[in-house]
């Protein structure tokens, strides 16, 4: 254990991706920009063939769940499998034995199937594995928090979940049109900090002489508790949403369903497919389950979309999604968030102005990011979550700090930080501090930062 | 067309060239030959394009499979043109043609000369000549991937477009690494090579020459006997390390990584070593010298089997007098080559591995018309574009190969000669047979028939496709015409 944990200090990782679909794809390309030595595994040629075309990785034919595949792909000599292909068990099964032959292998595998999710943390205590991942059942959580404050845009959650990450378009005509960030304190009477802007498509770390403008996307960092407070200091009334439409009955609308239905709110799913609506009937009893194709203008009338709070269509095809928010956008009033599997024309989808869109490929390949950054380092600090703002341009990094970290016990003031890099706020105890400059950061504290900078993995990676 | 990356590339290329021309210029500071200004010159030049080509990095990343091929093939012609200007400057090969000829040779790890009378070139270069053959063994685009990050799936199409081979595999995921390694255990091979040659007595120049030369499976010689004047202990030093140097290096990475059961089961190594034994015996058989020893016999019909079979192109016989059998082997042999992912050229091992196993299931589809069965090589199935790119690239071989030898016929020469010209020439090797022997050279050859060996070593190298692609009209079109719509763009944009 010793030694590879020494090994670790190394700065690239020797990372086994198996299943190289849209999230294997995202993650491939995502480690890959952090420097790491990947190696992917896949049991279609094609597949391989296109990602090695693009990627700088090495590709292995076979199915990453036999043992000599695994040995192929160089499993002795790794140090972290990710298991991402489209089946639980296959997942599980490539973890599993790939925990037999390498020793102290870290491995990630994905997991979506309702059945087990409940089950999750049993199977992975057992199994031995590092994480287990649900990217549905993730950005149904991810939605649930945006349709809790439903004037954000994203709602990222930090110090588990004691301070809340917040952006929201700035509407012309609102308070915050034309002030600069040091006048800000006359607006919020509580600890904030605003933390990113990105004014079109240019995001800065703004300092006290900012002046913010209408159609600025801002991020405002915030105890949870203060989160309503945000949108009512702005005079954007903050009403809680109490009903949901969901288009499409997949996993996610199931994971969506159940949170919803958790937080007292009417729930209704509109799926196409007669034995799928017999199944969620039976597993969420309490929401309305509608046959029918989610589609079809009359039906979402005659289901009142003109009179629900809010719209989410997850179907599994991208462009029906996009196509039914813009159609529910018409609607005044109506909060809607979108769900994007596939389609990569960011540019495209931003000018669209869907309001809230969820990545789930995000979700996924930004967590095992974090999980592989906290692998990476040694020094008294881990990741504990990392968030990307503004696809990818600022990332929001939570460490949680040891004693022996050379930050601890320095005045902020007196810490020779690099630029474009904000130390956002401190979480101690339970607690959500808004540093000011005399404070300083203590060993057991989680430290949220936001940076334009990327790869860090350390929190002593914010020093100068 | 990304002329830009292309360009870059090439001007990184020069810059390496300049800073290998450093070799042969210390060389003549040690021998205190004047001709070491030609390459101080020719080394200025070079880092001075080289640096207007870099100094600006390109920004369009797009850099796709043709980018790869046409940067690979004008990387090649560029070299050899600055590597020969030195012995054109010097005068050591007064007709630019044939200094061309001579570089072109090296760099493509041919071996065939142009000069009657080797031993009276200088010194540097001598070394220049022989250097060229260890470059172009790995290849410098490959030298260039090992030192000089590059983004995305540059480095890939680079690597496929140099590295000889019908596939082109990592040995570990990063192509930088990969191809560090292959350096790293070029050199330590080499090194080992001169250490064994200084051990039988050999001047360290010389075994400088020959290591090189050995390296890159190339087989420019120094002495105008090529090998026949050195020992026994030499000649088998020199055999050996070249049956070394034409097998694959992923063995040797497996060595290197202890995982020695898997370096043995390389399939492609079995054939290799199996046929150069059996052709050994069959040679030594067949031209056996009764007046001379058993161990002599085999000593040079290995040493010939050898230096034809990895295409290196030494010789320690005059084997154009040995009988037709033993001919017509060594003919076959150049056609066979070396293995895939070593510094040998010819058509490969593996591609004729496969290509057999194909034609046999083809054979038992007559047998079982119905009857599914993949052709499989190194334990693992190979796939039905690998055996079409396999076939496609065996027609291309002829098609150049043909048109060739007519032009070449030119010369009216005998069939023999005009043959083997080519097939020397084509497949890296250097000797043919009767007038282009290893006792001759091909010097005596108009300048129409040295273009064409020049293009066949260059084709022979690169693998065929990266130099026919630059002749292929559609992709200049292509080129032209994406440039024009660019420009009309950019001049919409400015109305």
């Amino acid at each position: 254990m010793q030694g590879k944990a020494a090994k670790n200090k190394k700065d690239t990782l020797n990372i086994v991706i198996v299943g190289c679909g849209k999230v294997g794809h995202t993650l491939t390309e995502h480690l890959i920009g952090e420097g790491h030595d990947i190696t992917i595994v896949d049991v279609n040629d094609r597949v391989i063939r296109d990602t090695t075309e693009v990627f700088d990785v090495m590709g292995i034919r076979g199915n990453g769940a036999s043992l000599s595949v695994l040995e192929e792909a160089g499993i002795d000599k790794a140090d972290m499998i990710i298991a991402v292909t489209g089946s639980d068990e296959l997942n599980l099964l490539c973890c599993t034995i790939a925990k037999k032959v390498g020793g102290d292998i870290s491995a990630i595998a994905r997991v979506r199937n309702p059945d087990y999710a409940e089950e999750l943390v049993y199977l992975r205590q057992q199994l031995g594995l590092s994480m287990i991942i649900n990217p549905e059942l993730e950005a149904a959580k991810q939605i649930a928090r945006i349709l809790s404050r439903p004037e954000a845009l994203t709602v990222s959650s930090f110090a588990r979940g004691h301070a809340e990450l917040l952006s929201f378009k700035i509407p012309s005509g609102n308070v915050l049109d034309g002030k600069s960030i040091m006048q800000l304190d006359g607006i919020f009477n509580f600890g904030y900090l605003v933390c990113a802007v990105d004014r079109a498509g240019k995001v800065s770390i703004p300092g006290g002489q900012f002046v913010l403008h209408a159609g600025d996307d801002i991020t405002i960092l915030a105890n949870t508790r203060d989160g309503h407070r945000v949108f009512e200091s702005l005079g954007m009334e903050s009403r809680a949403v109490s009903s949901c439409m969901i288009i499409g009955g997949g996993k996610s609308s199931y994971y969506l369903g159940r949170q919803l239905l958790r937080q007292k709110m009417d729930v209704k799913i509109i799926e196409k497919d007669r034995l799928r609506c017999e199944e969620l009937s039976a597993l969420l009893p309490e929401a309305v389950v509608i046959c029918g194709d989610g589609s079809d203008e009359a039906l979402l009338k005659e289901e009142g979309i003109d009179s629900v709070e809010s719209f989410v269509p997850l179907t599994g095809l991208d462009e029906e999604n996009i196509l039914l928010t813009l159609y529910a956008k018409k609607m005044p009033g109506l909060k809607t968030i979108t769900k994007i599997n596939r389609i990569t024309f960011n540019d495209v989808i931003e000018g669209l102005d869907l309001g809230s869109v969820v990545y789930p490929k995000y979700i996924t390949s930004e967590t095992i990011t974090a999980y592989v950054r906290a692998k990476q380092n040694t020094i008294g600090s881990n990741v504990e979550t990392m968030y990307h703002l503004f696809d990818g341009q600022a990332e929001a990094l939570e460490f949680h700090v040891e004693k022996d970290a050379p930050v601890v016990g320095v005045p902020l003031m007196n810490l020779k930080k690099k630029d474009n890099l904000l130390i956002a706020c401190i979480g101690r105890k339970g607690k959500i501090i808004f540093p000011r400059g005399q404070d300083a950061i203590a060993a057991g504290d989680t430290v949220i930062v936001v940076t334009t900078h990327t790869g860090f993995n350390d929190i002593s990676d914010i020093l100068a | 067309m990304n002329m830009k990356s292309v360009s870059y590339i090439l001007g990184w290329v020069l810059n390496i060239e300049a800073a290998l021309m450093s070799l042969p210029l210390i060389t003549s500071l040690i021998y205190n030959e004047g001709e070491g200004w030609a390459f101080a010159i020719v080394m200025a030049i070079c880092a001075l394009i080289g640096f207007l080509l870099t100094h600006k990095r390109p920004n369009n990343p797009n850099f796709r499979a043709r980018e790869g091929f046409v940067a690979t093939a004008l990387s090649w012609i560029i070299m050899s043109f600055f590597g020969c200007l030195p012995f054109y400057f010097t005068g050591e090969i007064p007709r630019f043609i044939d200094a061309l000829f001579e570089t072109v040779s090296g760099f493509t790890t041919t071996g065939a000369s142009i000069l009657s009378d080797v031993e009276s070139m200088s010194h540097c270069c001598m070394l220049w000549r022989c250097f060229t053959h260890w470059i172009g063994g790995m290849g410098v685009l490959v030298f260039l991937l090992a030192v000089l990050p590059m983004v995305g799936g540059t480095n890939m199409h680079l690597m496929k477009a140099e590295s000889p081979g019908p596939v082109v595999g990592k040995l570990v995921p990063k192509v930088r690494y990969t191809a560090r390694i292959l350096y790293m255990l070029y050199v330590v091979l080499t090194i080992l090579e001169f250490l064994l040659l200084m051990l039988g007595g050999m001047i360290p120049f010389e075994a400088i020459c020959t290591a090189f030369g050995t390296a890159g499976t190339g087989g420019f010689g120094f002495r105008n006997d090529s090998f026949a004047s050195f020992s026994g202990y030499i000649q088998w030093v020199v055999a050996i390390f070249m049956i070394i140097f034409g097998v694959n290096f992923n063995v040797y990475f497996l060595v290197f990584m202890k995982k020695f059961k898997q370096a043995l089961r390389c399939e492609e190594m079995r054939w290799y070593l199996g046929i150069i034994a059996v052709a050994s015996l069959l040679i030594c058989a067949n031209a056996y010298d009764a007046a001379l020893t058993l161990e002599h016999n085999l000593r040079t019909s290995v040493f010939q089997v050898a230096t034809i079979i990895t295409t290196t192109g030494f010789a320690t016989a005059n084997f154009d007098v040995w009988p037709a059998f033993s001919r017509t082997l060594i003919v076959l042999l150049m056609f066979i080559g070396a293995c895939a992912g070593s510094t040998g050229g010819g058509l490969k091992i593996s591609r004729w591995v496969m290509s057999g196993k194909a034609m046999a299931s083809y054979v038992g589809s007559f047998l079982h018309p119905r009857g599914v069965r993949k052709v499989r090589f190194e334990d693992k199935d190979v796939e039905d574009s690998t055996l079409h790119a396999i076939f496609v690239y065996f027609m291309g071989v002829f098609f150049i190969f043909t048109v060739s030898m007519l032009i070449l016929a030119l010369e009216n020469m005998d069939l023999t000669s005009t043959f083997t010209a080519v097939a020397a020439t084509f497949n890296n090797i250097g000797p043919g047979l009767n007038l282009v022997g290893p006792t001759c050279n091909f010097g005596f050859l108009s300048d129409l028939s040295k273009s064409v060996l020049i293009f066949d070593m260059l084709a022979g190298r690169l693998e065929v496709f990266p130099m026919l692609m630059l002749l292929y009209p559609p992709l200049w079109k292509e080129a032209y015409r994406e440039h024009q719509r660019k420009q009309r763009r950019r001049d919409a944009m400015k109305r």
